[in-house]
């Protein structure tokens, strides 16, 4: 029976592994993944319907600040997440 | 940015700089060197306001731009790593929520918000394509 269950762990942990690969592009991608990027990666609670969340941000110039929820109001906000790698 | 070109009269943009995806010193992909985007994760806030300068300059980036503190307080408010799109209502309410990227990360959902309201907003690449039905 234990060799049965030692079995099946090897498999998924295996299939786990390969399944990763491919979404990554390989082992290496894998492990970037599993290390670095779904720890940081969450499905959030925000719903449509649901008073939009403020933050705080730095502008381009280094020093000046400015509220997500100045630049909305008059008409509809489009908000692009993003980085630059 | 064709989206903005296209609804830039309807809407405002604003792009937000969080965290980055691949840094050099993380999980840097083959494409970050080919097209010569190697930074090291930033460990200060002059670190990211430097790379998102690099970048609204190498692309003539024409949205509103932020910088997400070192705290994260944009991106854990919205979910928003590695990258996504929200569309806000007049209201203040979350009008559209994407999908969190690589892998849902669909600009073309936001941009049929837009067209639902404002109008489709087509182009000769689009348009060109002739119909079978015609031909």
């Amino acid at each position: 029976m234990l060799k049965w269950v030692g079995a099946v762990v090897v498999l998924l942990i295996l299939g786990a592994v390969i399944g990763l690969s491919v979404m990554a592009g390989g082992l290496r991608g894998a492990y970037g993944m599993v290390r670095y990027a779904l720890p940081h990666m969450h499905r959030g609670t925000l719903r449509v319907g649901d008073n939009a969340p403020d933050a705080s941000l730095l502008a381009l110039d280094g020093s000046n600040r400015f509220h997500i929820r100045e630049r909305s109001g008059a008409r509809p906000l489009v908000i692009v997440f993003g980085s630059y790698t | 940015m064709q989206i903005y070109k296209d609804y830039k009269d309807h809407a405002d943009f604003l792009t937000v700089y969080v965290r980055e995806a691949h840094p050099t010193d993380e999980w840097q992909m083959k494409s970050n060197v080919k097209e010569d985007v190697c930074y090291a994760q930033p460990k200060t806030l002059e670190q990211r306001v430097a790379i998102a300068n690099d970048f609204v300059k190498r692309f003539n980036y024409p949205t509103k731009f932020g910088i997400d503190d070192m705290s994260n307080a944009a991106n854990d408010a919205y979910a928003a790593w590695p990258e996504r799109i929200y569309i806000i209502d007049e209201q203040g309410r979350i009008a559209y929520r994407g999908g969190m990227g690589p892998f849902n990360y669909h600009p073309e959902e936001a941009r049929s918000w837009l067209a639902a309201r404002y109008g489709e907003v087509k182009h000769e690449a689009s348009t060109a394509v002739p119909d079978k039905k015609n031909n």
